[in-house]
């Protein structure tokens, strides 16, 4: 077997990933809370806009705020759960900082990877509207997402440490967003009918594309700060 | 033990004598010189002498909280945090007080005869950003107690914080238009003002920012004393 220090790095990354997994399969709670939300949310957006026909930029505001939203809500459970549970002490003896991070960061993209594509369909189906350019569609979500999960879990490591209410989360979190929901607003515009397609929209997939990077080296850097005491 | 924020109080009271007879003479320069009169622009250009060094001074303020949150991270000690956390509320004051004087100029000149108060101009939505991420810093350090674990925290928020801002240099000017001078093929400020208002105006930049630091320095000194006197409570 290789023991090189990339393999043991990634063997304790997805040692976490794991775990967190293993955690949500058995209950689902944190997934139940966000497509909970997010159903519910979307049938208030679409009852609020009623039969009328909104533009195609409204449409993808009107899903990224529901995204936004709903990840602020639901991706704070990664690091508030280990404080509520008592791992965090048994977490630092046996991992170190940046593996735990890449563990959570995977963990929290996947999660809110897979409610950004039921939103999608929510509400792409109550708004009457479709989608015409796939692949931007699939990148914008990748790269948004990823984003959206790089932002948030460093602060949510941040709002456990600080042992209040998960409230102070989006009061944290949204002012730091506005980069990419600018960027993410206009790609998913232009992947809806009459919009200007891929090719006018390599710009905003690659400001997502930077935000991420950005975002996630920064977090990596202050992760050991926030997490050793 | 270095920790403290000591003062060369001889040296402070010159600074603070230079400052208050500094910004009392720009006043009355900013009201009383003879300036050029512009159409639409008329006299309100006066408010360049206020509106301009506020956002100067508002980006410096930034510029030293995010370097004292360094400090915090590298050596972990108070007085950092607390150098952090003055320049952070003394700049927003700036920051609110530009925004201010930003909105209501816009709102007679470039919007004359609309009723736009709030537009999206690229500089206008950083301004409002800052503000709001300061906003949120205030709010994470009021729920942490313990001061050393708030030091660290905010520290690590303020530095996330302060690494996305400057995308929305890059990002913003692609997505809206700004009538500001030098945005978008404007005419640089350096080609369209006047003689007489530049020997205004760099004076007052000078001014302005020797006020923050006497605002600054001040507000450090007394949290010093607060934390010592209270010890575990907020500053």
């Amino acid at each position: 077997m290789s023991t090189s220090p990339a393999h043991k790095w990634l063997r304790g990354m997805s040692a976490v990933f794991m775990k967190d997994l293993h955690l949500e399969l058995r209950n689902r709670y944190a997934l139940n809370v966000l497509l909970m939300f997010v159903l519910s949310s979307s049938l208030v957006v679409a009852f609020s806009v009623g039969a009328e026909s909104v533009s195609t930029r409204t449409q993808a505001a009107l899903l990224w705020i529901v995204i936004t939203f709903s990840a602020s809500l639901g991706l704070g459970r990664t690091f508030i759960a280990e404080e509520e549970r008592g791992t965090v002490l048994l977490l630092q003896l046996n991992i170190p900082g940046s593996q735990i991070f890449a563990g959570k960061l995977l963990f929290n993209t996947a999660l809110i990877l897979s409610v950004n594509i039921i939103v999608l369909f929510v509400l792409t189906f109550l708004l009457n509207t479709r989608i015409t350019d796939w692949p931007l569609m699939i990148a914008t979500m990748l790269l948004g997402s990823i984003g959206l999960a790089g932002a948030t879990t460093l602060l949510s490591a941040i709002v456990a440490r600080a042992a209040s209410s998960s409230a102070l989360l989006p009061v944290l979190l949204l002012p730091l967003l506005f980069p990419l929901l600018l960027s993410v607003v206009h790609a998913t515009q232009n992947s809806l009918p009459d919009g200007l397609g891929l090719n006018a929209s390599i710009d905003h997939l690659v400001t997502l594309f930077a935000f991420a990077g950005v975002v996630i080296s920064a977090s990596v850097l202050l992760f050991d700060y926030v997490w050793n005491d | 033990m270095t920790e403290h924020p000591h003062v060369n109080i001889k040296r402070y009271r010159l600074i603070r004598t230079i400052v208050i007879v500094w910004m009392s003479v720009i006043v009355f320069a900013a009201f009383l010189l003879n300036i050029p009169r512009i159409n639409i622009l008329e006299h309100t250009a006066r408010n360049l002498y206020f509106h301009v060094p506020m956002w100067f001074t508002m980006m410096g303020a930034v510029g030293v909280s995010a370097w004292h949150s360094v400090q915090v991270l590298r050596g972990g000690s108070i007085i950092s945090d607390i150098r952090a956390a003055q320049a952070a509320r003394v700049g927003a004051w700036f920051g609110v007080l530009g925004l201010a004087t930003g909105i209501v100029w816009a709102r007679f000149t470039w919007y004359v005869g609309s009723d736009i108060w709030w537009n999206f101009d690229p500089r206008q939505t950083m301004a409002a950003l800052q503000l709001l991420i300061y906003g949120a810093y205030f709010v994470l350090r009021s729920a942490l107690d313990d001061p050393e674990k708030r030091a660290r925290l905010s520290a690590a928020y303020n530095l996330l914080a302060f690494s996305t801002v400057p995308f929305l240099l890059y990002v913003l000017p692609r997505q809206m238009a700004s009538l500001h001078p030098g945005a978008d093929g404007n005419p640089a400020f350096s080609e369209m003002t006047d003689p007489v208002m530049k020997l205004v105006f760099y004076p007052a930049v000078i001014g302005f920012i020797g006020l923050f630091w006497l605002l600054y320095t001040q507000r450090v000194r007394m949290s010093w004393l607060a934390y010592r006197i209270q010890g575990e409570s907020k500053y």
